[in-house]
């Protein structure tokens, strides 16, 4: 039996759109386990929330025939991550599991990586983060809490993959596919976000990568994330529309 | 070509050496109003890096604003000095001699002032030291070079030494000459700071061979500090209308429009303010002038060939952010106000020698060149951030905040109250260079009008 | 200078010189490793979590959750993999209960008012035991306990103390199920409500429930939506609703009928079922005339388009889609029932199985058996409005001398023409027991810091439950918390139930512990089951551990009736003497993350962004972005929202998916008093409900108002997550790809891609 180790595993996510249901269990659920300084009223009105991951709705039509559609969007952790090269202390790298990682020690705060960022996906923390005394109970232990003046986005929940990592590692075998799941993956109740390996081509979310309804985010910036969409299904799309203009 | 007075050696040393021997009755209420601006900008500084950056108008998507277009807008300011001094002087247009010192301290001041904004505008200022130095090399972590933001503090810094040197090196012979004509605790510091002058023609040859040697260098300093600040956004390659290839000359041509208009600007004041009206004259202006013709039209060829690069690609989302800047409310307002000022007014005007030849009014069309080149810089990254991406959940306008303001007028104050506080000190018109020029010119009878010309060695 | 080791470490800060010369003479490196920059601290990992199993009590309907605690606090709750409601997942209102626990505005300890004008002051438990007790000396035949609905051994204590005293319980929901559950009953003959084999479903006909956000048991939904839209061929989903709820967004075909006449629309469909060739078989279209006594000759397709406002071709595809992509399944609630013609419209809905087959039959309605715990009832549901006026009634004339009110905020959640504070300023005795005093426990004469669902031991049967008897198990996780600033707890609480169980003869239980042990090792007796063990203990423990017990043989079965209620067209109230304006429905709707306001002491429900507007932290109004248009209502625009019950400010927020002429509100903010994150936030839209009913039930028909809504003339910003202009794709399958059926991702990109061309350069679109 080989040990589990580092390096072997490509962390990615399968979002399933045509299954989110904008329900913003998955917003929550990663404002719980990643110490998310509270977004007052103050932050949402003046576009400082932070929200590693946000349910967009996007209205199509009008009544009575709109349609609200609705689309998780967190960090895409692209293998050729544009916030990377422009950081000037290499406070956000790439690590050897697909993941964008952000070293909170080394920010130094210049923003430069959320404007390099197509997906818009990383929050600066304009203030101290506070909470009441009583509130820091909840705070998870596990992830360190960001100071003012610095970056921070999704993780892919990485406390969590290093705590399974280290089980498997302690009880001596791989780690099974499905034991880790991140805050949101776990919460969505619909299954629409899937956590799992792409290098294990056996992998619940190696087999959703190769549905024919797959696409990535913004490919025309070759990021090559590892997070997968699939595609949402209209069912009175009529199909063939466009293929006129495509082929015509 | 106009008569002027003939100017003898005494008078010249009089007059240039007014602001040091005695002090100007404005001189000292003027730098102690602008040391009071300086000390509440200081203050608000203080208070933001205390506070946090909350206190700006900055929210997702629009992380830079008012500093970083600041901080671009003195760069370019500081690309006065090299193109008055060092290409002039490589150049040999005699015209650049009484304003060459003036033009370097603009550079050397205004780059002071340049970096101060990417410092404070960082989350964490306390921390730069691991953004620009090899701090952490013992756990093998170096500066990412590939970040612009690390290019930025070696160009500029590089720039920055460059400048003082070549500013130092033309202060010598001055400085030697104030030693001789002070006392006390001045002729102390002239004397450590004139390094033994004497005048000698050794003296003199390394000091010339100096200073042309260091125009040589600086040239390829002149053409990377802009580039390098524009690569700040080129390489951003998701941000429509920064991702740019032709940012850097484009850069670099907009930062020889505003330094030179900086120049022109402050030429006009110290005319005024010590009434030099026999060192700079009229014909410098109309010089400055027609320079800035050439550059501006070559500036807003590369303004218009980035405009037309949206069409020419049919790059949907570029034209959308083109269409944002020009046509959709506020930002069409600012750009109608910016190319009137950078351009359509100014440079039409220029065209008249009238209008060069005149003080006043070559005051006030700099001045809104440099208007216009600030709105430019602004008009470039936040719209560039502004923009209508594909998620519109992140559609968001930015309004500066009243500290941003404070610390943007702090800037100005502060630049003017280094020159003024220099001018106490030192000559802002090169004394050598003023009666070198002096001894390369002669007066030409044309009719009976005596119009100055040049000779020279023909070594 | 002579530096000592200390001066040396500061001067040379944590320098990579100073960490050469340290190594060079042997002095530790790790003295410079303060933080390590080149690691995430996320790397390291340390300490031990636990997951306790329990159930989310009062905050969700009997849903199984594990809460990580770690050094005694409770971190974080999530859905309970083993659990058969919620299968491991969760909803959006999980994780805030944590908010309430460690709430910085907590009752810390008893408090006591000496005369109704007097303030709250603490006092010991002695003390407040003392003021209990005598409240209770003279409230023989005069105690009334008002609660939330309670499942499980709460209700059952709180049921058995009020009758110890010759008293009344009643229990009070804001948005009641009460015409639900007699629609239920009239058509099913189920006692609890049935639960949907969404999963298994071909199509989903659904009115009126926002059951995917916040209507019956979202989660159990949310879980077998996600199967259903994973089946071979997807399913259809069809959803009528006045409002877009996001429940309607996620229909394949979402129709908008008028307020109240979803039954009208059900009942158009059947007809169209009916009178079509083909759609039904004879057995099932028998069953239905044999349920509708009054027929479908009123039900004429145009008729009830013109009635409906739902266009003649909808209702058809709607009609075809039900009967012909079978296993369907019709069932509706919320803002259907919440008429004064509710009952018969749930009535028709639920007939509509009958059509298809889909009673007790997979992909359509599953019947809930009863309680698999004796004396505990498998379903709860709020006293009717019209018991709460007289209740309140009797509490007016003095008749009434001790009322204990625990989970019901009456004073939020009645309307104001029924002047709850007033009724209650005439009870000698008001004790109320939670967690962050409310408008309710702030009229108070005895309160009472009562433990979370996280600190005491109970019960929960889940309803709507899976289709099997299922027992949830609530234990405390989480033992009282000590406070970081003083010394005391956050919280000295007690739990109701041992509270009223202190208090009691002792005749029904002495402790909640002992309760739940009892009725597990009673379940352990019956020797079936999700859990086997050889002892009581060790079921107990087991029970404990995978978070209760459940039994898939134990199904439930249905009795087919007749619906209820007369074809009565809906009343609302009037509006002729409210001053200028223009006349809207009002829809109010629970909040997805605030539920019905039991959560809004907490900043992450408060922060969630609503699926539909995106805003947060306040009331905003929903009305039609066309008519908005027309009545120059531009969003951020304070509205005036005036009934005749009272009026309250909004923040109008137009957008497309909502009907003209019906203007949403959500419930939850307006509180207060509801800890320093909700007091005087937001409006309450429940106080300006008028008192119209069910005329079947007496249920308060909650969708019956009809309301004025004036510009107050200012603007502020909505605090809204979407950016400052309505969100609409800029690119068409950016960020959303949208794929017919079968249609692959690259086929619609690259159709898009053309189509995107064409319209933005060739100019002919846009
Ligand atoms: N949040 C949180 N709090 C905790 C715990 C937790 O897990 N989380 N754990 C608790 C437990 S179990 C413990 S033991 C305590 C530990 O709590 P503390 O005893 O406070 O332990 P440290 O913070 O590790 O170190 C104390 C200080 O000693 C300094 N120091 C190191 N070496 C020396 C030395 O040789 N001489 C002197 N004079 N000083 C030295 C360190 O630089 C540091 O500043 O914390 C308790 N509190
Ligand atoms: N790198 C590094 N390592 C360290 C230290 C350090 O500063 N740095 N500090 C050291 C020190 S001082 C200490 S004390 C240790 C602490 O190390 P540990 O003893 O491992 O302490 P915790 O990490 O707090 O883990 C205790 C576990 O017990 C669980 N628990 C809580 N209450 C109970 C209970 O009533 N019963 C049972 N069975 N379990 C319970 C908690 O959920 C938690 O998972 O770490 C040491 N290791
Ligand atoms: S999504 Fe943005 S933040 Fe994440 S890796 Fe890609 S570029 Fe970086
Ligand atoms: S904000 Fe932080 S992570 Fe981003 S580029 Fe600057 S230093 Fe690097
Ligand atoms: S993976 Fe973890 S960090 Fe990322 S959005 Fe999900 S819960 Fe948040
Ligand atoms: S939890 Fe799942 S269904 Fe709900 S919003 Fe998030 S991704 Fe969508
Ligand atoms: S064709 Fe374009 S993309 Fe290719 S190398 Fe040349 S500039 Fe680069």
């Amino acid at each position: 039996m080989t040990i589990a180790s580092f390096g072997s595993h490509n962390w990615g996510m399968v979002v399933d759109v045509d299954k989110c249901i904008g329900c913003n269990a998955c917003v929550i659920a990663c404002q719980a386990e990643n110490n998310i300084p509270i977004n007052t009223q103050d932050r949402v009105e003046r576009a400082r929330s932070i929200s590693w991951i946000r349910v967009e709705r996007y209205w199509e039509g009008d009544f009575p025939d709109a349609k609200a559609r609705f689309i998780p969007i967190m960090c895409q952790h692209c293998e050729n991550a544009p916030c990377e090269p422009v950081c000037p202390v290499y406070a956000t790298y790439h690590n050897s599991e697909g993941n964008n990682v952000q070293v909170y020690n080394r920010c130094v705060g210049t923003r430069y990586c959320a404007n390099a960022c197509p997906y818009i996906v990383r929050f600066f923390n304009f203030w101290e983060p506070v909470w009441p005394e009583s509130l820091r109970n909840h705070l998870n232990p596990d992830v360190t809490i960001r100071s003012r003046g610095i970056m921070e986005k999704c993780s892919f929940c990485v406390h969590r993959i290093r705590r399974e990592s280290r089980k498997a590692r302690s009880e001596g075998h791989e780690i099974v596919d499905g034991a880790i799941q991140t805050a949101c993956s776990s919460a969505c109740p619909t299954t629409a976000l899937n956590f799992g390996n792409f290098n294990d081509p056996n992998s619940k979310v190696s087999k959703m990568r190769d549905d024919q309804r797959h696409y990535t985010l913004l490919d025309q910036f070759a990021t090559d994330p590892n997070v997968i969409y699939l595609a949402q299904i209209d069912a009175d799309k009529k199909v063939g529309v466009g293929e006129a203009a495509t082929h015509g | 070509m106009q008569q002027r007075r003939e100017l003898d050696q005494v008078y010249t040393n009089r007059k240039l050496l007014n602001g040091q021997l005695d002090t100007p009755k404005w001189w000292l209420p003027t730098v102690v109003t602008l040391g009071l601006i300086v000390m509440i900008g200081i203050a608000v500084i203080l208070v933001m890096v205390n506070k946090g950056l909350g206190v700006t108008g900055l929210a997702r998507p629009v992380y830079w604003g008012l500093f970083i277009t600041t901080f671009v807008f003195w760069v370019g300011i500081s690309h006065a000095g090299i193109m008055i001094s060092a290409i002039l002087r490589l150049t040999q247009a005699e015209w650049r001699r009484p304003v060459t010192r003036a033009a370097e301290l603009l550079t050397v001041f205004s780059l002071l002032t340049a970096l101060v904004f990417p410092l404070i505008h960082a989350g964490r200022p306390w921390r730069i030291a691991y953004w620009i130095m090899p701090y952490d090399v013992a756990r093998g972590i170096y500066p990412n070079i590939r970040s612009p933001l690390i290019m930025d503090p070696v160009a500029i810094g590089t720039y920055l030494t460059g400048s003082t040197l070549f500013l130092y090196i033309a202060l010598l012979p001055d400085l030697g000459n104030l030693r001789d004509r002070t006392t006390g605790w001045r002729n102390a510091m002239y004397t450590v700071l004139s390094l033994g002058w004497r005048g000698n023609p050794r003296q003199w040859k390394m000091q010339t061979v100096g200073g042309i040697l260091l125009s040589a260098l600086m040239l390829p300093i002149f053409v990377s500090v802009h580039s390098i600040v524009s690569w700040d956004f080129a390489i951003a390659s998701a941000v429509e209308g920064w991702h740019s290839t032709i940012f850097a000359p484009y850069f670099v041509i907009g930062a020889v429009h505003s330094g030179v208009s900086a120049v022109v600007t402050m030429m006009a004041l110290m005319r005024w303010l010590w009434k030099w009206d026999d060192f700079i004259r009229p014909e410098h202006f109309d010089a400055l002038a027609r320079l800035l013709i050439v550059v501006a039209t070559g500036w807003l060829g590369f303004t218009f060939l980035e405009l037309t690069f949206a069409l020419y690609g049919q790059d949907a989302p570029e034209i959308a952010l083109r269409e944002m800047q020009m046509f959709q409310w506020p930002w069409n307002g600012l750009f109608i106000l910016f190319f009137l000022t950078a351009y359509a007014i100014p440079v039409p005007m220029w065209l008249f020698k009238r209008v060069r030849t005149n003080i006043a009014l070559m005051f006030w069309t700099s001045i809104l060149v440099n208007i216009g080149m600030w709105l430019e810089r602004f008009l470039i990254i936040v719209p560039g951030l502004a923009r209508r991406t594909p998620f519109v959940y992140t559609w968001e306008a930015y309004r500066p905040s009243p500290v941003e303001w404070t610390i943007f007028i702090w800037s100005f104050a502060w630049v003017t109250f280094l020159m003024l506080l220099f001018s106490k000190f030192f000559p802002l018109v090169p004394l050598f260079e003023q009666k070198e020029s002096q001894v390369f010119t002669d007066d030409v009878m044309i009719g009976r009008a005596k119009v100055p010309a040049i000779v020279r060695e023909a070594d | 200078m002579k530096l000592n080791r200390r001066e040396f470490l500061a001067l040379t800060g944590k320098t990579a010189a100073g960490a050469v010369i340290f190594a060079a003479c042997g002095l530790p490196e790790r003295e410079l490793i303060v933080q390590s920059p080149v690691d995430l601290p996320e790397d390291l990992v340390r300490g031990e979590d636990a997951w306790y199993a329990t159930s989310m009590g009062d905050f969700t309907n009997g849903d199984g959750v594990l809460v990580r605690v770690m050094q005694g606090r409770a971190k974080k709750i999530e859905g309970n993999p083993d659990h058969p409601v919620n299968r491991g997942k969760a909803t959006a209102r999980y994780d805030a209960p944590l908010q309430l626990l460690y709430h910085p505005d907590r009752i810390p300890e008893p408090q006591i008012r000496y005369s109704k004008s007097g303030n709250l002051v603490g006092i010991s438990w002695d003390q407040a035991d003392t003021r209990f007790q005598e409240a209770l000396k003279n409230a023989n035949g005069s105690l009334t306990v008002v609660t939330n609905p309670l499942r499980g051994h709460l209700g059952s204590v709180a049921s058995k103390f009020a009758a110890q005293y010759s008293g009344k319980h009643m229990a009070f929901d804001s948005t009641e199920q009460g015409v639900l559950h007699g629609a239920v009953k009239s058509v099913f003959g189920h006692d609890q409500l049935p639960t949907f084999d969404i999963a298994n479903a071909q199509t989903v006909l659904s009115f009126g429930a926002d059951w995917l956000g916040t209507w019956g048991s979202p989660a159990q939904f949310g879980v077998k939506y996600g199967e259903f839209r994973s089946q071979s061929d997807r399913g259809y989903f069809i959803h009528a609703e006045p409002r877009m709820s996001l429940t309607a967004a996620a229909a394949d075909l979402w129709l908008a009928p008028r307020p109240g006449t979803e039954g009208d629309l059900a009942l158009g469909i059947a007809r169209v079922i009916t009178t079509t060739a083909g759609l039904a078989g004879q057995d099932n279209i028998d069953a239905f005339n044999a349920a509708v006594p009054g027929g479908l000759n009123d039900y004429g397709i145009v008729d009830v388009a013109n009635r409906t406002g739902v266009s003649i071709d909808r209702i058809e595809k709607a009609a075809r889609h039900f009967a012909e992509h079978t296993p369907s399944v019709a069932f509706g609630g919320g803002s259907a029932g919440a008429h004064t013609n509710g009952s018969f419209n749930l009535g028709a809905i639920y007939a509509l199985n009958l059509l298809v087959g889909a009673v007790d039959a997979r992909g359509g309605i599953t019947a809930n058996p009863s309680s698999a715990l004796k004396d505990i009832p498998a379903s709860a549901t709020g006293a009717s409005f019209e018991a709460w006026e007289a209740e309140l009634a009797q509490w007016r004339a003095g008749n009434v001398e001790t009322v204990i009110i625990r989970g019901a905020n009456l004073v939020y959640g009645m309307p104001n023409s029924v002047n709850v504070r007033e009724a209650l300023s005439h009870v000698p005795n008001v004790i109320a027991f939670g967690t962050v005093l409310d408008d309710t426990m702030d009229l108070a004469d005895l309160v009472l810091p009562e433990q979370m669902f996280l600190e005491a031991w109970g019960t929960d049967i889940p309803e709507p439950g899976p289709g099997y008897q299922v027992v949830g198990t609530q234990q405390p996780v989480v033992g009282p918390t000590i406070s970081r600033e003083e010394a005391g707890l956050i919280s000295d609480a007690r739990g109701f139930g041992d509270t009223l169980l202190a208090m009691s003869d002792g005749s029904y239980g002495s402790s909640m512990e002992r309760l739940v042990k009892g009725a597990l090792s009673d379940l352990h007796s019956t020797g079936s089951g999700s859990v086997s063990a050889s002892t009581a203990t060790l079921f107990t423990n087991g029970a404990l551990q995978r978070g209760g017990w459940w039994d898939t043989s134990k199904g439930g079965s249905s009795k087919v009736g007749k619906i209820g209620g007369s074809a009565a067209t809906p009343e609302f109230s009037a509006t002729d003497s409210l001053g200028k304006g223009d006349d809207f429905t009002l829809i109010p709707f629970q909040s997805n993350s605030l539920g019905d306001g039991r959560l809004a002491a907490t900043p992450w429900a408060q922060q969630t962004p609503d699926p539909i507007s995106s805003a947060s932290w306040s009331t905003w109004a929903e009305i039609n972005s066309e008519q908005a248009k027309e009545l120059g209502i531009k969003e951020g625009d304070v509205l005036l929202i005036r009934s005749t019950s009272g009026e309250i400010e909004v923040l109008a927020y137009p957008h497309p998916g909502v009907r003209p002429d019906v203007i949403g509100i959500p419930i939850g903010q307006g509180h207060h008093e509801s800890g320093r994150y909700a007091e005087d936030r937001g409006s309450n839209v429940l106080s300006i409900l008028v008192d119209e009913k069910d005329t079947e039930t007496g249920a308060l028909a909650w969708a019956a108002t009809r309301v004025r809504v004036q510009r107050a003339g200012r603007r502020v910003k909505v605090p809204k997550f979407e950016g400052n202009v309505e969100a609409r794709q800029v690119e068409p399958g950016v960020p959303i790809l949208v794929v017919g059926v079968g249609e692959t991702a690259h086929d619609a990109q690259e159709a898009n891609h053309h189509l995107y061309q064409q319209q933005f350069l060739g100019g002919d679109d846009e």
